[in-house]
């Protein structure tokens, strides 16, 4: 019984910081019909820039997020106008292949800069734990769980309170008629994207704590990324929080009970099935593609 | 799965380069007779990538060898040698062009190997189709040793499965009370680990040590808190872990933020790599961890001395990396079978290959020899962590140490 709560609670933590990250994936796929490809090397690009901060100053990973969110803010507009902007009216397919380009560049360039070694953040706590009875919760994980969670929050409250958020959201549901009523459909597709590629800034410093990585780890990051926002569906921001948290618990019950070697596999297996029976996803509805329904 | 597929891709572009070169190669017989030019040495190192860490070491010990032989006169009719180093990139398809090239392009006279298992792998498969000498300084996975290769020598004491041979029966060996009872053998999925770490489970079994959990995990799993608590519930005496250095570490963290330590604790190659080690899991975390390991500098083997004393001239620092070692030991392994022999020609590598089976070389690892299919025939040596420092503790003869650490006590020196 401890054994299985204490796997169910690693998932729910590491299923947290996974929702940070497909949501920003899920929010620029809802709005734009854009399957942002490099969103997996954003998220190594803000985790190289987090390590350098925290070799140069020794400030707290979890800390530099206020720095980093701004700033990848800014890179995610500066790039959606210089390159996705003009193929906007191309088929999806199109936006494929630029964005895996841009993260093939993004590899390379990382490469050339911090070297192709492994890397990892060690603030003072990441050997820690909290223990509550037999249970034991790493810190970082706990801390890196809670920023997601606030991160998740304010900006479900920008889409659904603020009028760049009905924006946004009337943009998805409807261009030609956001348009009429006064919506510059253009400029929301790029504060959107701006806010997606942030919130993978958010994700990065989290995820530099509690994973070593190289600039090749974006392919694993996006292919779990992709695999949670087609579970949870498409487009829908509920949705990748929940499929975010049944992936991460389904892959520390499979580290637990069938075997770490299958930890990357079987839970590709549960959205394969998910998407056998309901093939929308689990919060996806056929034909919609919006955001924040509720 | 990914590395299934470059496993497969690798060998067709084996298959097919080799092919390709096999039509080319009459062109080298009389490369080099002119009397004072270069022997040409060719390798090719993973200086960038995954590997990066011991191919960087490796190049300096080549580069040790290559310029204490050339300032003992040469190394054979008094000519000197030319080390042509290329870079593959961690990458088993550049490795395999890389040694067509340094046999067709370059027309290198010898060949000396790269580095871990998984570029051994194809690139000896390279130099075995062209006939040429492969002594290779790391690369001990049992699986490169059953291919019925001519050409093929590791330089180190033991393949992979025999790695923890020693330290495991000195565990067997303990006394009733001390001896543990269960163990736990959580293993990355590599060519190298998992052969370690099976070879110290059939010695613990036959010792009536039981096996309370063995599992593989892959490299791309970041997983191992999960694998940290699964070992917790289990609670076993002693943890082996055949790890690289990542994972290795990864592991140790997850462990301790688990709140579990095992009364003993092994790991294959990341406590060997001194500093970078006690760094990532801080100093104390180190005390009393084993781990096998093929070199130590104040071993009293013959050149030794001088080896770390150049070692330290060219490079500086006070550390020696294993790698940089095993480097220049399997140097001293080619350049004992030039000169046991007394020929670099391409047309007679057979006859450098079977002088190392029927003779022992000395090097800086101790004496070597090898078995019909180029396995080594010796033993490792076993280091354990003691106040910080990396100490040999076993066998005995080779020991910098007067005392073995019972267990683990990550908190510090102390009990």
């Amino acid at each position: 019984m401890t054994e299985f709560l204490q796997a169910l609670i690693l998932g729910l933590l590491i299923g947290g910081v996974y929702a940070l990250l497909a949501a920003g994936l899920t929010l620029i796929f809802g709005v734009m019909n854009v399957i942002n490809i490099a969103h997996g090397a954003f998220l190594i690009l803000a985790a190289f820039i987090t390590w350098s901060l925290w070799r140069a100053t020794g400030v707290d990973p979890l800390a530099a997020i206020v720095v980093l969110t701004p700033v990848m803010f800014a890179f995610g507009w500066l790039l959606y106008n210089a390159t996705i902007r003009p193929i906007r009216k191309a088929p999806p397919a199109a936006s494929v292949l630029l964005t895996f380009g841009i993260a093939l560049l993004l590899e390379g360039i990382m490469g050339a800069v911090w070297g192709n070694t492994s890397h990892s953040v060690r603030p003072s706590y990441f050997t820690q734990s909290f223990q509550i009875g037999e249970i034991f919760l790493p810190k970082a994980q706990v801390f890196g769980g809670l920023v997601a969670i606030v991160v998740l929050i304010s900006l479900y409250l920008v889409l659904t309170r603020s009028w760049l958020g009905r924006a946004i959201r009337a943009s998805a549901v409807n261009p030609q008629g956001a348009e009429l009523v006064g919506v510059n459909v253009a400029s929301v597709a790029a504060l959107t994207f701006a806010i997606g590629v942030a919130s993978a800034g958010a994700g990065g410093a989290i995820a530099s704590v509690l994973y070593p990585f190289l600039p090749g780890s974006h392919y694993q990051w996006i292919a779990r990324l992709l695999g949670i926002i087609v579970l949870g569906g498409m487009g829908s921001l509920p949705g990748a929080v929940i499929g975010a948290l049944c992936l991460g618990v389904a892959e520390l019950m499979t580290v637990t009970y069938i075997g770490p070697e299958w930890a990357t596999g079987v839970p590709y297996l549960f959205v394969f099935i998910v998407l056998l029976l309901r093939p929308q996803g689990l919060l996806g509805t056929r034909l919609r593609q919006d955001v924040a329904t509720a | 799965m990914r590395k299934l597929r470059s496993l497969v891709l690798a060998t067709l572009a084996v298959t097919a380069l080799a092919a390709a070169g096999c039509g080319g190669d009459d062109d080298s017989g009389g490369g080099g007779e002119a009397g004072g030019e270069p022997v040409k040495i060719g390798a090719s190192l993973p200086l960038t990538g995954e590997f990066s860490e011991p191919g960087k070491a490796a190049k300096q010990g080549y580069e040790v060898w290559e310029s204490m032989v050339n300032e003992s006169g040469g190394l054979i009719d008094g000519r000197k040698v030319q080390m042509v180093i290329k870079d593959d990139g961690s990458n088993q398809n550049t490795i395999v062009a890389d040694y067509n090239a340094l046999i067709s392009k370059d027309k290198v006279d010898l060949l000396l190997g790269t580095f871990s298992s998984l570029l051994n792998l194809p690139a000896s498969a390279v130099a075995e189709r062209n006939r040429m000498l492969y002594v290779e300084p790391a690369g001990g996975a049992p699986e490169l040793f059953d291919r019925g290769f001519k050409y093929l020598f590791f330089a180190q004491q033991a393949t992979a499965d025999k790695q923890g041979e020693v330290w495991a029966n000195y565990i067997a060996d303990l006394p009733e009370n001390e001896r543990p009872k269960t163990a736990a053998y959580p293993t990355l999925d590599d060519p190298f680990a998992q052969p370690t770490s099976e070879g110290i489970e059939e010695i613990f079994t036959k010792a009536g040590i039981e096996t309370v959990y063995r599992e593989t995990y892959t490299i791309d799993n970041p997983n191992l808190d999960g694998i940290a608590s699964a070992i917790k519930a289990r609670n076993p005496d002693v943890v082996v872990n055949g790890a690289t250095f990542e994972d290795g570490v990864g592991l140790v963290r997850a462990l301790r933020k688990a709140d579990f330590t095992p009364k003993i604790f092994y790991q294959t190659t990341a406590p060997s790599l001194g500093d970078q080690y006690s760094k990532a899991i801080g100093a104390d975390t180190t005390e009393g961890i084993f781990y096998a390991v093929s070199h130590s500098k104040e071993a009293s083997t013959p050149g030794n001395e001088e080896f770390v004393a150049k070692y330290r001239e060219m490079f500086g620092g006070t550390e020696v990396p294993e790698d940089a070692a095993d480097a220049y030991a399997t140097a001293q392994v080619l350049q004992a079978a030039v000169e046991g022999v007394g020929t670099i020609d391409r047309e007679r590598q057979l006859e450098l290959a079977d002088w190392l089976r029927e003779n022992e070389v000395d090097t800086i690892l101790g004496p070597l020899s090898w078995d019909e299919a180029g396995r080594p025939t010796g033993e490792f040596l076993v280091g354990q962590w003691q106040s910080g420092v990396p100490e040999i503790v076993l066998p005995e003869e080779a020991a910098t140490s007067d005392k073995i650490l019972p267990g683990w006590t990550p908190e510090g020196a102390g009990n």
